[in-house]
C-alpha cells in the first residue's frame, strides 16, 4: 500500500506544482499593453503554414492576413469609413476611369507604397496579379478574371489598363473591398515559384503596415507586428497604428470567448450568443458595443430572409408568398431569434449604414400607402410602428429598461423601422386567391394535396435564425399548413445551391454598406443567371426568382456609373418591386455581437463614430489599428 | 485443434478483411455525402467577395481537375486504393496542395499523448480503486471514493468540462482553458514550455480520467468480487499469506486478464481522438480535425484519419488475440 500512497502523493504534488506555477491564465508572452488581441472567427486553422490567400489550401483568411498584410485598389467601407467618405482609394490614387461603353477601365497607382521587404509596388504587380490568376485555373480569382479581361498591361509604372471583353461598368468591384476584394500580388516573389498553385507563400511579405510576428503551428494563433516603416503603406494616410502587435487567436465558443472577455484576455469578440453579449454588458465595466445599449450588435449588411424556392410549383404565385408572409408575428421572430436584438427589415435591403438613409428612411411613405389585393379586398400590410412597439417590450423588461433608447430615430437605428401586420384574414383570403382551400382545419393546394412545407435552417451552425425559423414555421402550422422546420448542416452546398429545398432562412442580399449601389449583389439575380431546375445555381439568387421588370432595372443599372445618382432610385423601383412580388421574405439583418474590452485599447468603432465595422473579420477592420488609443500608460 | 502459426494467419487474415472493408465503407459513405469538396471550395471562395456568375461554372471545372475528382466513383476507389497501397493519403482538398499526411502528422501527437496519458491513467486509478474496494469491502473510504467516481461515470464527459471550464477557468481562474499551450510562447524544447503543455493538458484530461475511472473501476470491483471466493484464494487466506501478496498476485493478477484486453482496445482507440473534449478545451488533436473535414466534405482528410482509426482499433484486436493464448493458459487457439 506504501507505493500506491506514495503514487498517489507523486501525482497530487506534480497537479499542485502546476497549478501553483499558473497565474490567471495569459493569453499572451507578449507585452500585454501593446498587443491588441481579437477573435478570429475562423477557428483553428487547418493548415496553418499556409499563406498563399491566392489559393484556397486550408490557411486562414481573417487571421490577419487579409485585414493587416493584404491591399488592394479600392475598400468600401460597410460604415463611414475615415477620410470622410466609405469609398476608399488604396492603392488606387483615384475612382475607376471607365471609357464611354464601359469597355476599357483604367487605374491610377499611388506612389511610395513599398512590400515588407523593400521592393517597391508598382503596376507591374498589378498585372501579374491578374495574368497568373488567369494562367492558373483554380487560384481564386482566376475564373473572374477570365471571363471579364481581355488584356492587361501597364503603359507605365503608376497606371494600369485593362481591356474588357464585354461592357461593364462594375468591373472595379473585383478589386473593391467589401469584406475582401482581388488581392494583389507580389510579383517579384511569385515570379521565382514554379508553381503559383502549390506555393505556401511562408514568411509573406506584406503590403500592409503589419508583417507576420509567429503563428502557432497548431493554427490556433497569429500574431502580426506594425512594419518599422509603415509609414510607406496606403493605412499611414490615415495615422500611425497604435498596436505593436496584433493577435487573431481562436478562443473557442462562446462561454469561452465571453470567459476570455472577463478575464480582459480576449480584446475583440467577432461574435457571440445573444445571451453571452448580455453576460457581458451585465458582468463587465469595461465592454463597449455598437449600441451602448439593446441591442447592442451590428447591423450587418446582410439580409437574412425566408428564401423561397421560386421553381417550386407551389411558391410560384406570389399571392402565396405574401400570405405566408402575412402569417408571420415578426415580433414574436424577433424574441425567438434575437431575444428582441434585431434590428428589422420589410424592403429588401439591409437596415443599416447608408441604406437607411438613402432606402429605408425615404420609403416609409411608399410602404405606409402599399397595397394588397387580397382578392376580396384592398389591405395596407405595413405597420410602421413595429419598430418602436419592440423597444416598448423591452423596456418593460427590468434588466433592459434603462438601455432602451426613446428617440424615434434611434429606434429605428436600433430595431427598424417597422415591418407587415399578422392579417391571417387576408392570408387566407389571397390563399383562397390562389386556389388553395381550406379542408377540416388543413389547407389544401389546388391540386387536392395537403399544402405541406418544409422550411431549412442551419440548427447549431445558426442558432438564431434556426429559432427564428423554427417559430416561422410553427406560425404557419398553427393557421392549418403542414410546416416544419427541417434542420440542415449544409443549407448553402446541399440545398440552396441544387435548388434542393421548398423554403430555407438565409440570405441572398449583402450590399456594400457604405454606398447604396445594389449591384454588388442585385447584377447576380437577372435572369440570365437563374440555373434551371435540377442544376447548381450560381450566386445571389439563390430564390431562383425570374422576372422581367427587374430585368429591365438590372440593365438600366449596368448602363450607369456606379456613383450616379439614378442608381438610388433604380435601386427604389428594385424595392418597390420585391415589395409587391415577395420572391423572399426580408427579416432583419444580420446582427453580429461584437463586443470590444477598453481595459487595454479604446477609440472602438461604435455607432457614435461609425468609422467602420467592428466585426473584426472585415478586411475593412484595419481602419481600427489607426484609430485605437492605448487605454493604460 | 489449430496449431498457433494457422492460427496467427487466419487472424492476420481476417485482420486485412476488416480494415479493407472499413476503408472501403468509409470511402463510399464520404462519397455519398450531399457534401461536394469542389462546392464547399467555391462557397469559400465566394464568401471571399467572388461570386461573378459567369465565372462559377468555370472555377467548378478547374477544382474538379486540379483535385482530381473527375471520373465514376468506381475510377476514383481504385485510384485511392493505388494510391494507399504506395502509402500515399492524397492531397487534403480542404486544403490543397497539402498532403494528408503532413495534416494528420501535425496534429497526432497531441491526441496521442492526451489520450494516452488519459487512458493509462484512468486504467491505473480505476484498476487500483477497484482491486482494493472489492477486497476490502468493508473501508469507508474506500466505499465514498468508489461511488464518487461510479457516480461521475454516466455524467457525459463534455458536461463534466463545461463545469470544470467554470470552475478553473472563471471562477477561479488558475488554469488554461483552451489550447496546447501559451499563445507566443517561443516553441523552442525547454522545461518552460513542457510545463506550459502540461498545465494545458490538465483540464481535458481530468474531464476524460475523471467520467473513465468508473468505468474500470466497477468491472475491477466485480472480477475481485468473484475472485476472493475462488477456492485458491480462501485457502492462501486460511494459510495465513499476507492479504497485501493475496490481493497482489492471487486476485489482482487474474482480475487484470480481461481488463489488458480492455486496455488494449482503449489504445488501439486512441486514434479515434475524443472530438468533444478537443472541442471543448480548443485541444489541437484529430478529433478537432475530423470535424472540420467532415465539414468541408474533404473525402481525403477524413479517410486518412479513418483509415488510421480502423487500423488503430483492427491492431489492437488483433495484436489481443495472438498474445491471448500466450499469456492466459485457459485461453485455447482453437
Amino acid at each position: 500500500m506504501k507505493q500506491w500512497k506514495k503514487l498517489a502523493f507523486g501525482v497530487a504534488l506534480a497537479t499542485f506544482g502546476l497549478i501553483a506555477a499558473a497565474k490567471a491564465q495569459d493569453y499572451t508572452a507578449l507585452p500585454r499593453k501593446e498587443t491588441l488581441i481579437v477573435e478570429n472567427p475562423e477557428g483553428t486553422i487547418k493548415n496553418p503554414g499556409w499563406f498563399n490567400i491566392w489559393v484556397n489550401g486550408g490557411g486562414g483568411v481573417s487571421t490577419g492576413l487579409q485585414q493587416l498584410t493584404m491591399d488592394t485598389l479600392w475598400y468600401i467601407d460597410p460604415e463611414k469609413g475615415l477620410g470622410g467618405s466609405a469609398w476608399d482609394n488604396s492603392l488606387a490614387s483615384d475612382k475607376p476611369q471607365y471609357n464611354n461603353d464601359f469597355t476599357q477601365m483604367t487605374v491610377k497607382l499611388r506612389k511610395g507604397i513599398y512590400w515588407s521587404d523593400g521592393v517597391e509596388f508598382t503596376a507591374d504587380d498589378v498585372v501579374y496579379t491578374v495574368k497568373t490568376q488567369m494562367d492558373h485555373p483554380g487560384m481564386n480569382w482566376s475564373a473572374a478574371f477570365s471571363v471579364q479581361v481581355a488584356s492587361v498591361e501597364a503603359p507605365d509604372p503608376y497606371t494600369v489598363v485593362f481591356k474588357l471583353k464585354k461592357p461593364n461598368s462594375r468591373f472595379h468591384a473585383i478589386f473593391t473591398v467589401r469584406w475582401n476584394g482581388a488581392w494583389i500580388m507580389p510579383k517579384h516573389v511569385f515570379e521565382k515559384v514554379a508553381d503559383p498553385v502549390r506555393y505556401d507563400f511562408a514568411n509573406p511579405v506584406s503590403l500592409g503596415a503589419y508583417k507576420l510576428k509567429a503563428f502557432d503551428p497548431q493554427g490556433k494563433w497569429y500574431t502580426w507586428e506594425k512594419r518599422d516603416d509603415w509609414q510607406r503603406t496606403s493605412l499611414a494616410r490615415f495615422g500611425e497604428p497604435a498596436p505593436k502587435y496584433v493577435s487573431y487567436v481562436d478562443p473557442g465558443p462562446p462561454d469561452k470567448r465571453t470567459i476570455a472577455q472577463l478575464e480582459h484576455n480576449l480584446d475583440i469578440i467577432h461574435d457571440n450568443t445573444p445571451e453571452g453579449m448580455f453576460t457581458l454588458k451585465e458582468k463587465s465595466k469595461t465592454v463597449e458595443s455598437w449600441f451602448p445599449g439593446f441591442p447592442f450588435a451590428h447591423p450587418d449588411p446582410t439580409l437574412p430572409a425566408v428564401i423561397f424556392n421560386n421553381q417550386d410549383p407551389l411558391f410560384q404565385n406570389p399571392d402565396v408568398r405574401w400570405a405566408l408572409a402575412l402569417l408571420i408575428d415578426i415580433k414574436a421572430v424577433d424574441m425567438a431569434s434575437y431575444r428582441g436584438a434585431a434590428t428589422l427589415s420589410a424592403l429588401g435591403v439591409p437596415p443599416t449604414a447608408v441604406a437607411m438613409t438613402d432606402y429605408q428612411a425615404p420609403m416609409q411613405d411608399w410602404l405606409k400607402n402599399f397595397e394588397i389585393d387580397t382578392g376580396k379586398r384592398k389591405i395596407k400590410p405595413y405597420d410602421p410602428t413595429i419598430g418602436q412597439q419592440i423597444a416598448d417590450i423591452l423596456r418593460k423588461q427590468p434588466k433592459y429598461k434603462d438601455q432602451i433608447p426613446t428617440d424615434p430615430a434611434a429606434i429605428s437605428s436600433a430595431f427598424g423601422y417597422g415591418w407587415w401586420k399578422p392579417d391571417p384574414q387576408a392570408a387566407a383570403e389571397l390563399f383562397e386567391k390562389a386556389g388553395f382551400k381550406k379542408v377540416g382545419g388543413k389547407w389544401m393546394t389546388p391540386d387536392g394535396q395537403p399544402f405541406k412545407i418544409r422550411l431549412t435552417v442551419e440548427g447549431d451552425t445558426r442558432s438564431v435564425f434556426t429559432r427564428a425559423g423554427t417559430l416561422i414555421a410553427q406560425q404557419w402550422a398553427a393557421f392549418g399548413i403542414d410546416s416544419k422546420a427541417a434542420p440542415s448542416t449544409s443549407v448553402w452546398q446541399a440545398g440552396l445551391q441544387p435548388g434542393d429545398y421548398q423554403v430555407a432562412i438565409a440570405w441572398s442580399v449583402e450590399t456594400w454598406g457604405g454606398d447604396p449601389d445594389l449591384s454588388f449583389f442585385l447584377d447576380s439575380w437577372h435572369s440570365e443567371f437563374v440555373a434551371k431546375k435540377g442544376e447548381n445555381q450560381a450566386p445571389r439568387n439563390w430564390q431562383r426568382w425570374s422576372n422581367p421588370e427587374l430585368d429591365k432595372i438590372i440593365e438600366n443599372i449596368r448602363r450607369i456609373s456606379a456613383d450616379d445618382p439614378k442608381g438610388i432610385e433604380l435601386g427604389k423601383d428594385y424595392l418597390k418591386l420585391v415589395a409587391q412580388q415577395m420572391p423572399t421574405i426580408p427579416l432583419m439583418s444580420y446582427n453580429v455581437f461584437t463586443s470590444m474590452d477598453t481595459t487595454y485599447w479604446k477609440g472602438y468603432p461604435t455607432i457614435a463614430d461609425p468609422y467602420t465595422d467592428p466585426v473584426p473579420n472585415w478586411a475593412n477592420s484595419r481602419l481600427m489599428m489607426v484609430k485605437l488609443k492605448p487605454a493604460q500608460p | 485443434m489449430t496449431s498457433y502459426p494457422v492460427f496467427v494467419l487466419k487472424r492476420f487474415g481476417q485482420f486485412l478483411l476488416v480494415v479493407f472493408l472499413g476503408i472501403s465503407a468509409t470511402f463510399f459513405i464520404t462519397h455519398m455525402t450531399p457534401i461536394d469538396p469542389v462546392e464547399e471550395s467555391i462557397g469559400t471562395i465566394q464568401q471571399m467577395g467572388q461570386s461573378d456568375p459567369r465565372a462559377v461554372e468555370l472555377m467548378r471545372q478547374s477544382l474538379r481537375e486540379l483535385y482530381g475528382l473527375e471520373g465514376s466513383i468506381w475510377q476514383q476507389y481504385l485510384h485511392f486504393w493505388g494510391r494507399l497501397a504506395t502509402g500515399d493519403l492524397g492531397p487534403s482538398l480542404s486544403a490543397f496542395p497539402t498532403p494528408v499526411s503532413a495534416i494528420i502528422a501535425r496534429a497526432l501527437p497531441w491526441t496521442i499523448g492526451l489520450m494516452t496519458v488519459s487512458v493509462i491513467l484512468t486504467f491505473i486509478l480505476g484498476n487500483a480503486i477497484g482491486a482494493l474496494a472489492g477486497y476490502c469491502r468493508k473501508s469507508a473510504v474506500l466505499k465514498a471514493v468508489s461511488l464518487v467516481f461510479i457516480a461521475m461515470q454516466p455524467i457525459p464527459y463534455y458536461i463534466l468540462a463545461f463545469v470544470l471550464i467554470i470552475l478553473f477557468g472563471y471562477v477561479w481562474p488558475i488554469l488554461p482553458i483552451n489550447g496546447g499551450y501559451e499563445m507566443n510562447t517561443n516553441l523552442n524544447l525547454s522545461v518552460t514550455l513542457v510545463l506550459d503543455i502540461l498545465r494545458h493538458s490538465i483540464l481535458p484530461a481530468l474531464s476524460l480520467i475523471l467520467v473513465g475511472t468508473g468505468g474500470w473501476l466497477i468491472g475491477m470491483r466485480a472480477l475481485v468480487s468473484n475472485i476472493i471466493t475462488e477456492d485458491y484464494v480462501v485457502f492462501a487466506e486460511l494459510g495465513g499469506v499476507p492479504k497485501r501478496k493475496i490481493l497482489r498476485s492471487y486476485i489482482a493478477r487474474n482480475a487484470m486478464v480481461p481488463q489488458f484486453t480492455g486496455l488494449a482496445m482503449s489504445l488501439g482507440a486512441v486514434f479515434n481522438g475524443t472530438v468533444i473534449t478537443e472541442i471543448v478545451f480548443g485541444y489541437p488533436g484529430i478529433g478537432n480535425l475530423l470535424i472540420s473535414a467532415v465539414h468541408a466534405g474533404d473525402y481525403s482528410l477524413v479517410l486518412g484519419l479513418s483509415a488510421l482509426s480502423i487500423v488503430g482499433v483492427a491492431a489492437a484486436v488483433f495484436i489481443i488475440d495472438i498474445l491471448g493464448p500466450l499469456i492466459d493458459p485457459r485461453i485455447k487457439v482453437e
